[in-house]
């Protein structure tokens, strides 16, 4: 009964009050209405939520003066004092989006991100590692993305038109001096780091910030993991060799130490091989990587690499005409390290360094040639959000390049050697106009110890959002590179080369689906031209080349049509032309290929547990020189093509088992014909095809991660 | 009958703190009233909003936030399909959250919720975000019970989680059953430290034990 007599005191309150009606409409700038908005008075309980029309309304008993409040995510808040007298008060309230970086436009062109953050993204780390062909090699995943060429000779990246060594890889910041495993000469190569060291990828295919430098075509951005989160020993059995991995984890630390054992002389004696191997490959690596937290904001990373690999094959001689035995041994010692941390509330700062140490041992029909590489990269960057909109960086390196090549014959030796300092400086600023447009502009300064020489790089990208969906990116930029060793190494008496960038690009994302577009124009000028064979001469090298590179891109990924499948297609048109090294006038590159296309397919099978991948590549034929006829690289190669499929099976959840093959159709491949280095008796020069080490490659493989809970998986490791 | 008896329950909880903060028992207990009410996204969004505008004015009081948090991730698994939209409704939950963890560092109940959190955030999407997100949630669910072994929530979205990844590997998710019917029949032995804290969650183990028939 008091209950009741209480409750009656309370609408006695309500109704001896005199009351007061809010109403009104809220509605987003320049836009329709807000649904869900929050409008109350503020200090009190008295309040409502906009509805469907933006409209809304309620009753208050407050009365003078009171402040009404009307907030909405990703809006800024609405404040407005409102005198309460009993009069009804109706008002039209417009709210203004906020900035945030968030939803905000990105800069795209010429870049591919992959990461798991953000759903915008093109393509993600999980994608680098399930895509059939690429056999768990970051460098074959990004060759199903538009802009690249597969060159299946040598398994680097080639770039929009550009040559392999135009691209660079960074980790964590640091240059990568040898980011490929040594091969033989036209077999293809892998790159030396397992993809699920990192947890992001950035991979900018032309139009990149004035951070990086000394890279024509492109930088690969590899980051690597944070913290493990727990103790494990991962085992993983492939056809090809054990790989034992441990990690262990203390109070703001973390180690993980690798043990990997690679033999393909088991597999070589099972599957028929192209090549007459005296010796299969072999390799033993060791690595260890190691993550400390340092207070509240830093993160100190390293990560220290040792490899030892070694085979034997006989190859033709063409001119003599016999079998020789061609034996390569490569140490390679790759040491990366950064360090992060925040100075203060607006400043950042960013360390990274790295140190390589490559040697390759070759021998050669008794000739040994023996090549000695001594890299350093140090970085410092600082960066400061100045304010929401405009974000601050700039910084400072010193690339340091020490080879030497020695050619020992029965004989004589010859040894040629150079060393090079390159510093570097470049500051950059990106400003928002608004959540729609964005510009970034930066410069870059370079100077050269051993060229005695300073370049100047512009760059320029900005990017406008249409609406939720769409937008346009531009990119405009000079980009420079030290010439190659093998021309350095004669003479210093050379100037940067030189690529200068054009790129405009269009993307439309929605929900699981992503169409992108991009046309480019790349002009070379002082490329290294070498006016004779005698390339031990240093006079004969000059900077008079030049070329261009013209094409268009497409990319469609479209996660959603397909009840778990997802798949991409990418497709390149290049046109490209130059006049560089030992070319006698403009002509199209050996590793051009007009029709680049890939299509790829990943799909999840729940009632399996397995997730399957198919992807199929396609390059149109390329040219080669034919020193017999008349006319330079007139000669066309095959068609590339290759269908490769895997599957992983999630056996239990600890136990992945992994199979995949790669050219399961059998396409004939065949990468042009090289030739003899001298003409015959009937003034013919000899050749022979140059074919894939195997027609097919497979891998069947077993991973077993253990933990103390004996739940995880390594299902990121499916390759 | 079901009206004036959440009346009489909203009444009870008002006067329980009446001495104190008579608006802000009243404004709780209407709201919480109203869970039952909302269908919609747009309910709950407004729902959302009434918590969070009894947070703004009781700065001491984390369940306006936990309630407010609560809301916008159920308006997360509400979306059909816009993964930007669920994401962006999970951030502002992970917000609320965030304020939670510093407010009330011992509070079972954060964790589960931070679970039920990581559980939307996962099943944007699955494939990605597996890996992490399963681990996510087992650390929030584990901090969750080991502040209150018997909390019922945190044992209900460790179920669902399980049930869960066993239908994404192909196994059979009736080996969680009999914990389902067990959490069930144990729901109302669980007290909730005032008529304002979090009781919700009965019906969805319901669902659970209705799904294993």
């Amino acid at each position: 009964m008091r209950v009741y007599l209480l409750f009656l005191f309370f609408l006695l309150i309500k109704a001896i009050s005199a009351q007061t009606i809010i109403s009104g409409t809220v509605n987003a700038q320049n836009d329709g209405a807000l649904t869900g908005a929050n409008i109350y008075l503020k200090g009190t309980y008295d309040g409502t939520s906009s509805d469907v029309n933006g409209r809304f309304s309620f009753k208050t008993q407050k009365s003078g003066n009171n402040t009404l409040m009307v907030e909405f995510i990703g809006y800024e808040s609405f404040a407005k004092e409102v005198n309460l007298t009993g009069t009804e008060i109706n008002l039209l309230i417009e709210l203004k989006e906020t900035f945030s970086r968030l939803d905000a436009v990105t800069i795209t062109a010429g870049t591919f991100e992959a990461g798991d953050k953000k759903q915008a993204n093109t393509i993600t780390s999980l994608d680098m590692i399930t895509t059939a062909g690429a056999a768990g090699d970051v460098f074959g995943a990004l060759q199903t993305l538009p802009g690249t060429t597969t060159i299946g000779e040598s398994g680097r990246l080639f770039v929009k038109g550009g040559d392999s060594e135009e691209s660079q890889t960074y980790i964590d910041g640091a240059l990568v001096h040898t980011p490929y495993i040594s091969t033989a000469p036209n077999t293809a190569t892998r790159g030396r780091f397992n993809p699920f060291m990192f947890k992001g990828t950035i991979f900018s295919t032309g139009g990149y910030s004035a951070e990086y430098g000394q890279a024509l075509s492109s930088v690969l951005l590899l980051n690597t993991n944070d913290m493990p989160t727990q103790d494990q020993l991962d085992i993983s059995v492939l056809s090809v060799g054990p790989e034992v991995a441990g990690t262990k984890l203390w109070g703001k630390g973390a180690i993980t130490a690798t043990l990997t054992y690679n033999n393909l002389q088991p597999y070589m004696n099972l599957v028929p091989q192209n090549f007459e191997w005296k010796k299969a490959p072999e390799s033993a690596s060791a690595a260890i990587s190691l993550r400390q937290k340092t207070g509240k904001t830093g993160m100190l990373k390293l990560y220290a690499s040792f490899d030892d690999g070694k085979f034997k094959l006989a190859q033709e001689d063409l001119t003599q005409e016999k079998m020789v035995d061609f034996a390569l041994g490569n140490r390679n010692m790759f040491i990366n390290t950064s360090y992060r941390t925040a100075l203060n509330k607006n400043w950042v700062a960013a360390t990274s360094a790295s140190f390589t140490a490559d040697a390759d041992d070759v021998s050669f029909d008794g000739n040994q040639f023996d090549k000695a590489l001594k890299g350093f990269h140090l970085k410092q960057t600082v960066s400061n959000e100045l304010n929401e909109k405009v974000t601050f960086r700039g910084g400072g390196e010193w690339f340091s390049r020490s080879v030497e090549q020695s050619y020992q014959t029965v004989a004589d030796t010859f040894v040629n050697q150079y060393d090079n300092n390159t510093f570097a400086a470049f500051a950059e600023a990106e400003i928002y106009a608004s959540k729609r447009f964005v510009t970034r502009v930066g410069a870059r300064v370079e100077h050269s110890s051993y060229l005695k020489k300073t370049n100047f790089a512009p760059r320029l990208t900005a990017a406008w959002k249409l609406n939720e969906t769409s937008q346009f990116s531009m990119a405009w930029g000079w980009f420079h590179q030290n010439p190659n060793d093998d021309f350095l190494i004669y003479t210093n008496k050379l100037d940067y080369e030189r690529a200068d960038h054009y790129i405009l690009s269009y993307q439309s994302a929605k929900s699981g689906r992503t169409l992108r577009t991009e046309v480019y124009l790349k002009d070379y000028r002082n490329l290294v031209k070498q006016n004779s064979n005698e390339f031990f001469v240093h006079e004969i090298y000059n900077n008079a080349g030049s070329g261009f590179a013209a094409g268009l891109d497409l990319f469609w990924r479209d996660k959603k049509s397909i009840k778990n499948g997802d798949y991409w297609i990418s497709y390149s048109y290049l046109d490209t032309k130059r006049d560089y090294r030992n070319y006698p006038e403009l002509a199209v590159p050996t590793f051009a290929s007009k029709h680049n296309l890939a299509v790829v397919y990943k799909h999840w099978f729940g009632e399996l547990r397995s997730l399957a991948g198919i992807n199929y590549i396609y390059s149109s034929p390329r040219v080669y020189n034919n020193p017999n006829s008349e006319k330079f690289n007139s000669e066309k190669t095959l068609t590339y093509q290759s269908l490769d499929v895997s599957w992983s099976f999630l056996y239990r959840q600890n136990i992945i088992f992994y199979v995949a093959v790669t050219n399961v159709p059998g396409f004939k491949q065949e990468f042009g014909r090289r030739f003899s280095d001298q003409p015959g008796q009937d003034g013919l020069f000899k050749s022979s095809a140059i074919v894939p080490g195997s027609n097919r490659f497979y891998v069947i493989a077993i991973l077993i991660t253990l933990t103390q809970k004996g739940i995880e998986n390594q299902l990121d490791k499916i390759q | 009958m079901k009206t004036s008896f959440i009346t009489l329950i909203i009444t009870l909880i008002a006067l329980t703190g009446f001495s104190q903060k008579p608006e802000y028992y009243q404004a709780m207990g209407e709201s919480l009233g109203q869970y039952a009410s909302c269908k919609t996204p747009e309910d709950f969004q407004a729902l959302g909003n009434r918590f969070s505008m009894i947070a703004n004015n009781e700065k001491e009081e984390w369940l306006p936030i936990y309630y407010h948090a609560h809301c916008y991730i159920i308006m997360s698994f509400m979306e059909p399909s816009d993964a930007k939209k669920k994401d962006s409704y999970l951030d502002v939950a992970e917000k609320s959250l965030k304020q939670l963890e510093t407010m009330v560092p011992g509070e079972a109940e954060v964790f589960a919720l931070q679970a039920m959190l990581y559980t939307a955030r996962l099943v944007v999407n699955p494939m990605e975000r597996g890996q992490q997100y399963s681990m996510l949630i087992g650390q929030s669910l584990g901090r969750a019970s080991a502040l209150d072994p018997s909390n019922p929530r945190a044992k209900l979205l460790k179920i669902q989680n399980n049930m869960g990844s066993a239908n994404h590997f192909g196994k059979d998710p009736k080996e969680f059953c009999g914990q389902a019917t067990d959490l069930l029949a144990g729901w109302e032995t669980y007290t909730p430290k005032s008529q304002l804290h979090p009781a919700w969650g009965k019906d969805q183990a319901e669902e659970l034990v209705r799904s294993c028939r």
